[in-house]
């Protein structure tokens, strides 16, 4: 089998936003993402996940100020170089964690607002009227292509969003915690598009808190912790050992709750001790 | 007497074909935790926005404290009732933390002292006291929902409507919610919170309404209600599991369960 391709290359990379920061937003990070891979960017507020998307898109600082060091490689071009920018027009889905910041502001439908970016990219319209429903209807948002943005619920919103990234077929996907507004049932077909999205070969980085879902979704965690990367794995070692709650981050609930019972004993049972159950399944079998 | 009292309340948006909701009727008393469940557009922000008269319904009477708000504007309720917003942005436009937090209590004409204590109370209990000269744009996104929490905790309302106050937030962050809105309560506020988080649900609140297509289809013990359907949040883990294992926890809280848990596995070494 052939060697998957690095589709995100960050060397050495450290962020500050302000001169008088004391610490910089992230400190030296070295990691290489692969083609048809979800990595898992975890970490407490503050550990510099939101930030690493930030300057894998090329946003920061250039939208948000400070200063940069080291490289960075997304789709073998450079995001932080006007013909970097310029390669990379499209292959990027970037989707920040307030959906309503992410509206173009001039459509007047749902349509139009996925359009917008193809549109932009000068496809012929034959192409975005094929393309834009598909992209709609991955995301379960076909019957709203009528409706003002500004008229649609949070979740709504959050679905449309992510539908007009989707509708460009990304090589990199760079996701902020993007289900934060959708319910149970939209949270996973999320997931699913995204599932499918790395089998198409697109590299799919998210940055959540939500370890219960997560866990299953993603190939590989970057435990994140005062901008570097702590630990760098699978999520399943990573979550049932002791390593991200070192690092402030949690777990998942059951594990949260092993934890938990964990502190009111001493010394700590066999059936409280690491590794910890992830999920109900695992637990009801080790605790019956 | 309730806080919030809706009686047969519809709202229609302008050339909307269908009502956003359908003849809603609830009550929230004093101290009591209710959550608005229900799939992404059914209705949970129209009826939460409904409540504080930021909507103005087609039908029905809408009653804060007792008043009734059918010629009221959401200012006219600021000394009884506090609303965060779904996207903190939306909300917050002071130049500091600091700032933001003592606006409500300065526009109910508070006294000086009052204002400078509730500030530095908000600021301790979120901690907040390290970013209260901030720009609250210059935090990140999940800090500034905090935020926009404890400021609209400063009035010391008696009606707290909360929309998504989770969502996006750590570990830490979502412990700092499920304690104020649990403090608040334990004072007597009235909360009602739209969440698709079923740990503030089971942490917080007890009550749930199910919103189906703009109509209550369900009003019952959240515990009955979480997981029952694909459109609410699951059955959080630890009352699940106190459930299947029979471990008779005192509450399906999280505290309560990690005890009957401890006690099961220590009998087991």
């Amino acid at each position: 089998m052939a060697t998957p391709a690095v589709a995100l290359h960050l060397e050495g990379v450290t962020l500050r936003y302000g001169p008088d920061d004391t610490a910089p937003a992230l400190a030296d990070i070295s990691t290489r993402v692969c083609a048809g891979e979800v990595t898992w960017l975890f970490g407490a507020l503050g550990a510099g996940c939101s930030s690493l998307l930030l300057v894998a898109a090329g946003l920061a600082p250039r939208h948000t100020g400070g200063d940069l060091a080291g490289s960075v490689t997304a789709l073998d071009a450079d995001p932080h170089s006007p013909a970097g920018r310029a390669a990379l027009a499209g292959r990027i889905g970037y989707v920040t964690a307030a959906p309503a910041a992410q509206l173009s502001g001039v459509a007047a439908t749902v349509w139009e607002e996925v359009a917008f970016a193809p549109a932009n990219l000068g496809w012929p319209i034959e192409r975005i009227r094929a393309a834009v429903p598909r992209a709609l209807a991955r995301l379960g948002v076909g019957a709203l292509h009528h409706r003002d943005p500004a008229t649609l619920s949070g979740g709504e919103l959050q679905r449309v969003v992510i539908a007009a990234m989707l509708v460009l077929e990304p090589g990199v996907w760079l996701l902020d915690e993007p289900a934060s507004a959708l319910d149970h049932a939209g949270r996973l077909a999320l997931y699913e598009v995204l599932r499918e999205e790395a089998r198409r070969g697109a590299a799919v980085v998210i940055a959540s808190e939500d370890a219960d879902t997560l866990l299953g979704l993603a190939d590989r965690m970057l435990l994140l912790d005062a901008g570097t990367v702590a630990v760098d794995g699978h999520p399943r070692d990573i979550l049932a050992g002791n390593a991200a709650w070192q690092h402030r981050a949690g777990s998942t609930a059951t594990a949260a709750l092993a934890r938990l019972a964990a502190r009111l004993l001493e010394p700590v049972p066999s059936g409280l001790r690491p590794p910890y159950p992830l999920d109900i399944e695992s637990a009801i079998e080790r605790w019956r | 007497m309730p806080v919030l009292r809706m009686e047969n309340v519809t709202v229609r948006y302008p050339g909307a074909p269908a009502a956003a909701i359908s003849e809603i009727s609830l009550t929230v008393e004093p101290g009591e935790g209710v959550a608005l469940l229900g799939a992404n557009g059914a209705g949970k922000t129209t009826l939460l926005r409904t409540a504080m008269a930021l909507i103005r319904p087609a039908s029905g009477r809408v009653e804060v404290a007792g008043r009734d708000t059918a010629r009221l504007h959401p200012e006219d309720l600021a000394d009884v009732a506090g609303y965060a917003f779904q996207n903190p942005e939306a909300q917050l436009f002071e130049r500091t933390v600091r700032a933001e937090i003592a606006f409500g209590p300065r526009q109910l004409g508070w006294a000086a002292g009052d204002i400078a204590q509730v500030t530095s109370e908000m600021l301790e209990q979120f901690e907040l006291t390290p970013s209260a000269d901030n720009h609250p744009y210059d935090l990140p996104a999940p800090r500034r929902r905090i935020v926009a929490l404890a400021a609209t905790l400063a009035s010391r309302p008696r009606l707290l409507l909360l929309d998504e106050p989770t969502a996006g937030l750590d570990r830490a962050g979502r412990l700092l919610v499920e304690r104020a809105v649990s403090a608040a309560r334990a004072t007597g506020v009235a909360v009602m919170a739209v969440t698709h988080d079923g740990d503030l649900t089971v942490e917080s609140l007890d009550r749930a309404v199910l919103l189906e297509n703009g109509r209550i289809t369900r009003s019952a013990d959240a515990l009955e209600v979480l997981g029952s359907t694909d459109d609410v949040p699951r059955l959080p883990a630890p009352a699940q599991l106190d459930r299947v294992l029979g471990l008779g926890a005192a509450s399906p809280r999280r505290d309560a369960v990690a005890a009957a848990l401890a006690t099961r596995c220590r009998s087991r070494g």
